[in-house]
C-alpha cells in the first residue's frame, strides 16, 4: 500500500521583504486547498529559531511526509531546512524549496497582486513535486588507505612521503633505474640565499623515501594496466622484468615533463657546441665546462609561439646558470639573448645580479629569433637588439638553447589507462584550472608537478603536498560520500548505447560484461546529464525526476499558459544570476515560473516539448555562462541539446524562436532582469499573469 | 594539545585551506578580519585565462564553508595575542564590534533601506560606488548579515555607546539619523538585531596549528603617478574590474568616473610606478594576465572600443597564458612595448594623453585615451607587520612572510606549527594559492 502523502507548507513573511508586497494569508489560504495538502502555516521569520523548532513540532503533530518552504533561496537557505526536517524525522530529500523573495516580491515590489499570484503558483508547483518526491540518501564508498603514485621525481616523491608520515601506504612506481626525475640531471637549484647542490636534495629525499616503512618503490618500471575507481583500482606493472599486481585505492599522478627536440634547430644535434640548459646542467655538474669564452644563450627557443606557450622557467634557469659559468670561469663573455624577462618577487633581483657580474641581455623581437651562421666553422649570431635599435654579430664557442618542454612520453599510456585528458602541450588537464588545480575529474586521482606544465623546485614540492592532502582526504575519512542526489538506471529498456557512460563527466557510470551501464553512485555528482540524453528515458535523477520537473511545467501552466514562460535554471550560476537580480531588486517582468534543476544539461528536451504541448508562451533555458559549468561542461551539452530541440519544435510546428537559452553568471542580475524584459517584448506577452 | 587548526585570512586560500582541513576531519576556525569571508576574489569579475566568472566559481566555495559542521567562521576578528601551550598554541582572538546581532540578522535589507547616510565605498569609491553606513559588504557575503560602519562622517562612533548618544555628535541632536532608524526599521520587522551598545569581544581558543592566508594587495599609485589623483579617469587596475564587474557599482557599464560615459579608447600601462619613488619595485606575475583579461572583457563588451596595453616585459607564465594573450591579440588588442612617461588631462574632454617612447621604434608617440588603467603590481599587506610580531616570526624584505627554507620545507614559518600560503607569501594567482593552501592544510593537520 502506498503511504497517503502529507504536505505541509510553510510560507515565511520574511519580516515585511515578502509579506510587504505578496498578500501571504491569501497565498496561504490557497495553498490550504491544493491536493495532498494537509498543514499551511505563515512564519514572520520561518528561519528563526523558534520558527525551525515550531516547524518540527507541526512535522510530528500532523504527520507530515512532504515539506513545502516558500521563502529565500535555495542557494543559501536549503541546508538549514534540510537539516531542520531532517530532526525531526523526516528524510531531507522530500523538501521542496520555492523562492518567493528573490524571485517574487523582491522583483516586482510595485506589482502585489501579480506578485502573490506568482507566489501562488510558485507554491502550486513546488507542492505538485513534492508530492512525487522519494527520499534520497547520501552515499558511502570504502575507501582504502594506499596510494600508487605514478612518477619518482621531486613530485611524486614527495607526495609518496607525505601520504607515508601520515600513516598511509605508498606505492611509488618510477620507470628509470632511480628516483629523482629531472632533477638528477640539474647541476643547482638556486634559492634565496645560494646555489643548492640539486645532487643532495635529490639524494636526502630519496632516501628518506626509499626506507620510509610506509612506502614500496618500484623502479625500471612500467604500468600495463589500470582498473577499477577510488577505492578499488587494481594495477599491474613490470618491475626490472618482474610483473606484480597489486590494489590501491588512489592514484596520484607525478610523470614530470621533458625538453623539447631541438633537433635541426641552430645547428643542435650536428654541432656539440649547441646544447640544451639541461644540457648545460650536465656540464656544469661534471665540470666539464672546460676554458669557454664565449657563451650565448638564446631564450625562447621552440616555446611563445602558435603551438605553446611560455616554459615559465626558461629566464630564470638561463640567469642562474649564466651565474654559474661566471662563477667556475669569471672572464668568460655571457650574452642572454631573450624576449621578455620574466622573473617574479626576489627573482626579479637575479637580473640584477646577473648585469652585476657581467652577464650581457640583449632583447630581440618577437618575430625576429637571432639567426646563427658558422664562418668558418666557429659560430656566429646575428640578433637585432631592440633596446640599443642595432643588430650585433657575437661568436660562440659555446649556445645554449632554453628549450620549452612537453610532457612525459609516457602521458599517453596513462591517460588511457586512468581515463583522463591532456592538453595541445602534452601536459595532463586538471579538473578546473583555478579551483581544481590538483585533480582529475574523477575522484581519487590526483595531478601534482611537472606533469601539469613546467614549474619551479618550490611549486613542484608544494603540488607534491597538496596532491597529497586531496587523496589524504577519503582515506583519513575510509569513505567517499555523495549527495543523495544521484543517477539511477533502469536496465529494463536500456539498448546499451552507451550515450550515458561515454559522457559522464566524471567516469561514474561503468559498463559491465554484459555490456550494461551501472551507475558508481559515490562517484555520481546528479547533473543529469546522462538522464536528458539517454534516448530510451532510463536513467532518472533522485529528486530531479522527469516526473517531478514535468509535474512543475503542468502546474505552472494549468492557468493562463499563453501569458506564461517556463525558465529552466541551473542551481550555480543562474540562479546566482535570478538571486543577484532579487538582492539589486531589479524590476522585471513576472511572467516566468523558474524551475531550478541542478545542471542546464538535466534538461532533456521532453521537458521543453512538454512546456510547448501545454501552450507556454515561452521556454528558457539557462545555465551558467561559458565556461564556467559546475559540472564541467554541462553548459555546453545543454547549448547542443537546446539547438536540437529547435530543430525537432520546427519540425512539430512550433515556432523555435520561442524557445531561448541564456548563460548567465551569478554576478549578472541584470543580465537575467533583460532576458524578462526582451522575452516578454518579443513573444509579446500580456504583462499581467 | 587541542585538535583544532587557525586560519587567519578567509579568501581564496584561506577558505580551499579550511575546506581541505575539514574536509580531512580536523576542526577549523576560520578567521577573517573583514565583515565577510572571500577576500579579493570575491570582488574580480572573471578570472584569467579562462575568463570565469570569479563569484561564480568562488561563492558555492563560500556556502560549503558556511555549511561545513568542522568549520566555525569568525569574520570581522583579528587574531590579538598567540602563546605557545601544550605543544599547540593558546590564540585570544577579539571579535570586533559589528553592532549587528549576528544570530538574528537575516540580510533583508530594512534597515540599509532606512538608513540615510550614504558614503563612497571603500573600493568602489572612485568609480561612483556608495554605500550606506549600514550594509553588506556584497551580495553574496558570508555570513550574510549587516555590518554597521562606525565612522559615520559626522564623527566617529565609540566603542561602547555607540550612534544613539555616544557619538561625537550627540545623534539625538543629529539631523541625519534622529533616531537610529536602522534600529527602529529592523524592529518594524520583527527583529531586534541592530546592536548600537555592542562592544568588541575576547574569544580565547586552542589551537595545534596555525596557517596564515592574509593574502595581498594591491599596490595604490602614489599621487601624481601618471596622473592618478589628479585626473578623474585615471584608474588603477583593480577599480577597473570592478567597471567591468556586473555586480560592480556600474552593473558592469564600462563608463568614465568623469562623466559616466562609455569609453571608447581605453590603454592600460603595464608596471606603472616599477623604479619611481613609491612605486613596486619587482615583477608582481599576474598584472600582465590582469591586462590581458579586462582587454578582452572590454572588447566582449563592445568590440568598437580602443584598446591598447603599454608593457615592457611579458609576463605569460601560466598554463593557456601564452594563448590567452594571442586571442586577446587576435581580438584586436593592442600590444605596444612602451616605456611611459607622462600624462597629460585635456581639462574639458578630460581625455588623457599619454607621452611614451615607443621600445621597438625608438620613436616618441602619443596616443589620447578615454580611461587610463594602471597596473600598479601586488604589495605585501600592512596589516603582516602586526601579526608578525603577535606570531613571533619573520617577514622577508618586501613584508611577506618569510618561509625557513622555501625549497626542502616550503610554506613553513621559524616557528613550528605556524604555515604560511597564498598570497601572505608573495605575488602569486589563485591557481597556485589554491595549491598552496591545499599543501598547507596537510602540514596543519599532520602529526608533528
Amino acid at each position: 500500500m502506498t503511504e497517503e502523502i502529507r504536505i505541509g507548507v510553510f510560507v515565511c513573511d520574511c519580516g515585511s521583504n515578502i509579506a510587504g508586497v505578496v498578500n501571504v494569508p491569501e497565498v496561504v489560504n490557497y495553498a490550504k486547498g491544493l491536493k495532498n495538502v494537509v498543514f499551511v502555516d505563515e512564519g514572520k521569520w520561518s528561519c528563526s529559531v523558534d520558527a525551525l523548532s515550531s516547524m518540527q513540532e507541526s512535522i510530528k503533530e500532523h504527520k507530515l511526509n512532504r515539506v513545502v518552504i516558500a521563502s529565500c533561496t535555495a542557494r543559501t537557505h536549503e541546508p538549514l531546512f534540510k537539516q531542520t526536517v531532517k530532526e525531526a524525522g523526516l528524510n531531507p530529500y522530500l523538501l521542496e524549496f520555492v523562492s518567493i523573495r528573490e524571485q517574487v516580491s523582491w522583483v516586482h515590489m510595485n506589482e502585489p497582486e501579480i506578485a502573490t499570484q506568482k507566489a501562488k503558483d510558485l507554491v502550486k508547483m513546488g507542492v505538485a513535486k513534492a508530492a512525487l518526491l522519494e527520499e534520497g540518501e547520501e552515499i558511502r564508498l570504502p575507501v582504502g588507505k594506499d596510494c600508487m603514485v605514478i612518477g619518482g621525481g621531486m613530485a611524486g616523491m614527495t607526495a609518496a612521503l607525505s601520504l607515508a608520515n601520515q600513516g598511509f601506504k605508498a606505492v611509488l612506481v618510477e620507470k628509470r633505474p632511480q628516483l629523482g626525475g629531472l632533477l638528477n640531471l640539474i647541476s643547482t637549484v638556486s634559492s634565496d640565499k645560494e646555489l643548492l647542490s640539486a645532487e643532495e636534495i635529490v639524494r636526502g629525499q630519496a632516501k628518506l623515501v626509499e626506507t620510509h616503512p610506509n612506502v614500496v618503490v618500484y623502479t625500471n618500471a612500467e604500468i600495463e594496466n589500470v582498473d577499477g575507481y577510488i577505492g578499488n583500482y587494481s594495477v599491474t606493472i613490470k618491475s626490472n622484468g618482474t610483473r606484480n599486481n597489486f590494489d590501491v585505492s588512489t592514484v596520484i599522478v607525478a610523470t614530470g615533463m621533458r625538453e623539447l627536440n631541438l633537433e635541426g634547430k641552430f645547428f643542435y644535434g650536428s654541432d656539440s657546441r649547441v646544447v640544451t640548459q639541461l644540457e648545460l646542467e650536465g656540464i656544469l655538474k661534471n665540470n666539464q665546462l672546460g676554458d669557454v669564452k664565449n657563451v650565448v644563450m638564446v631564450n625562447c627557443v621552440g616555446s611563445k609561439n602558435e603551438t605553446r606557450g611560455c616554459c615559465n622557467i626558461g629566464c630564470h634557469v638561463s640567469i642562474k646558470n649564466a651565474l654559474a659559468i661566471k662563477r667556475v670561469n669569471k672572464e668568460a663573455k655571457v650574452y642572454i639573448l631573450y624576449r621578455d624577462l620574466s622573473m617574479v618577487k626576489e627573482e626579479h633581483f637575479h637580473i640584477d645580479a646577473a648585469k652585476a657580474a657581467g652577464v650581457k641581455f640583449l632583447r630581440f623581437p618577437d618575430d625576429r629569433y637571432p639567426e646563427v651562421t658558422k664562418d668558418n666553422e666557429n659560430l656566429v649570431i646575428n640578433v637585432y637588439d631592440i633596446l640599443s635599435g642595432r643588430a650585433f654579430l657575437l661568436s660562440a664557442d659555446l649556445l645554449v638553447l632554453t628549450a620549452g618542454f612537453e610532457g612525459d612520453e609516457t602521458i599517453e599510456k596513462i591517460k588511457g589507462h586512468l581515463k583522463v585528458s591532456s592538453n595541445a602541450e602534452g601536459f595532463f588537464q586538471e579538473r578546473h584550472i583555478k579551483l581544481g588545480p590538483l585533480d582529475f575529474p574523477a575522484d581519487g586521482i590526483a595531478l601534482c608537478g611537472c606533469a601539469k606544465n613546467p614549474k619551479t623546485l618550490k611549486e613542484t614540492i608544494e603540488e607534491g603536498m597538496g596532491a597529497a592532502m586531496r587523496v589524504s582526504i577519503p582515506m583519513n575519512n575510509g569513505y567517499i560520500e555523495a549527495e543523495g542526489i544521484v543517477a539511477d538506471i533502469d536496465l529494463a529498456n536500456c539498448n546499451s548505447c552507451g550515450l550515458c557512460w561515454k559522457r559522464c563527466p566524471y567516469g561514474a557510470i561503468r559498463v559491465n560484461e554484459n555490456k550494461e551501464p551501472q551507475v558508481v553512485k559515490a562517484l555520481c555528482k546528479g547533473c543529469g546529464l546522462c538522464a536528458a540524453d539517454c534516448p530510451k528515458e532510463c536513467i532518472s535523477i533522485v529528486h530531479y525526476s522527469d516526473d517531478q520537473v514535468l509535474a512543475q511545467v503542468e502546474a505552472a501552466l494549468e492557468e493562463n499558459p499563453a501569458d506564461k514562460i517556463i525558465a529552466f535554471v541551473c542551481h550555480w550560476c543562474a540562479l546566482g544570476g535570478v538571486d543577484m537580480a532579487g538582492v539589486s531588486r531589479l524590476q522585471y517582468p513576472p511572467n516566468a515560473r523558474l524551475i531550478r534543476v541542478m545542471c542546464s544539461a538535466r534538461v532533456s528536451i521532453k521537458f521543453i516539448q512538454r512546456a510547448f504541448d501545454l501552450g507556454a508562451a515561452g521556454v528558457l533555458v539557462a545555465g551558467c555562462e561559458f565556461p564556467t559549468c559546475h559540472y564541467i561542461s554541462g553548459n555546453y551539452a545543454a547549448e547542443k541539446r537546446v539547438n536540437r530541440a529547435k530543430k525537432i519544435l520546427a519540425k512539430k510546428g512550433f515556432d523555435p524562436d520561442k524557445l531561448w537559452n541564456i548563460w548567465c553568471s551569478a554576478a549578472d542580475g541584470p543580465k537575467f532582469a533583460n532576458t524578462m524584459r526582451e522575452m516578454v517584448r518579443e513573444l509579446h506577452l500580456a504583462k499581467e499573469v | 594539545m587541542d585538535n583544532s587548526i587557525l586560519i587567519i585570512g578567509a579568501g581564496v586560500a584561506g577558505i580551499n585551506c579550511a575546506l581541505n582541513a575539514a574536509k580531512y576531519g580536523t576542526h577549523v576556525y576560520l578567521v577573517d578580519d573583514t565583515p565577510s569571508i572571500g577576500g579579493m576574489m570575491a570582488r574580480l569579475d572573471k578570472t584569467f585565462p579562462t575568463n570565469d566568472c570569479s563569484i561564480c566559481i568562488e561563492a558555492p566555495q563560500m556556502y560549503e564553508v558556511d555549511n561545513h559542521p568542522n568549520i566555525d567562521i569568525l569574520t570581522n576578528t583579528e587574531v590579538r595575542k598567540v602563546k605557545k601551550a601544550d605543544g599547540g598554541f593558546s590564540v585570544r582572538l577579539i571579535k570586533k564590534a559589528r553592532f549587528i546581532d549576528e544570530e538574528k540578522c537575516t540580510g533583508c535589507g530594512a534597515c540599509l533601506e532606512a538608513c540615510p547616510v550614504t558614503v563612497p565605498d571603500e573600493l568602489d569609491g572612485k568609480i561612483g560606488g556608495v554605500r550606506k553606513l549600514i550594509s553588506i559588504p556584497f551580495p553574496q557575503a558570508v555570513p550574510n548579515v549587516m555590518v554597521i560602519d562606525p565612522d559615520c562622517r559626522y564623527g566617529r562612533m565609540r566603542d561602547k555607546g555607540a550612534c544613539v548618544g555616544g557619538c561625537v555628535v550627540d545623534c539625538s541632536q543629529c539631523r541625519e539619523c534622529p533616531i537610529a532608524l536602522c534600529v527602529a526599521a529592523c524592529r518594524k520587522e520583527g527583529k531586534d538585531a541592530v546592536r548600537l551598545w555592542q562592544a568588541n569581544k575576547n574569544i580565547n581558543i586552542a589551537v595545534r596549528s596555525i596557517v596564515i592566508a592574509t593574502g595581498i594587495a594591491d599596490a595604490k599609485p602614489p599621487r601624481g603617478l601618471y596622473g592618478y589623483d589628479l585626473y578623474d579617469n585615471v584608474v588603477t587596475y583593480t577599480q577597473f574590474e570592478r567597471l567591468m564587474n556586473a555586480g560592480g557599482p556600474t552593473g558592469g557599464q564600462i563608463i568614465r568616473p568623469s562623466d559616466r560615459k562609455h569609453a571608447h579608447r581605453i590603454a592600460w600601462i603595464q608596471c606603472a610606478g616599477r623604479g619611481l619613488e613609491g612605486g613596486v619595485p619587482y615583477c608582481s606575475k599576474v598584472c600582465c594576465m590582469v591586462a590581458t583579461k579586462q582587454s578582452i572583457i572590454t572588447k566582449e563588451h563592445d568590440p568598437q572600443v580602443d584598446t591598447t596595453v603599454y608593457y615592457n616585459d611579458l609576463k605569460a607564465y601560466g598554463k593557456g597564458f601564452w594563448a590567452f594573450y594571442e586571442k586577446a591579440r587576435e581580438n584586436g588588442v593592442k600590444y605596444v612595448r612602451a616605456r611611459p612617461y607622462d600624462v597629460f588631462e585635456d581639462p574639458e574632454t578630460k581625455n588623457l594623453t599619454v607621452r611614451y617612447e615607443d621600445l621597438d621604434s625608438g620613436e616618441l608617440r602619443y596616443d589620447e585615451v578615454e580611461i587610463l588603467v594602471l597596473s600598479t603590481g601586488l604589495v605585501a599587506n600592512s596589516r603582516n607587520e602586526r601579526l608578525a610580531k603577535i606570531l613571533k616570526i619573520q617577514l622577508d624584505k618586501l613584508g611577506f612572510f618569510k618561509e625557513k627554507d622555501p625549497i626542502s620545507a616550503p610554506l613553513e614559518t621559524e616557528v613550528e606549527g605556524i604555515y604560511v600560503c597564498g598570497g601572505a607569501t608573495g605575488p602569486i594567482d589563485i591557481s597556485e594559492s589554491v595549491v598552496q593552501a591545499t599543501a598547507a592544510s596537510l602540514k596543519a593537520v599532520s602529526p608533528r
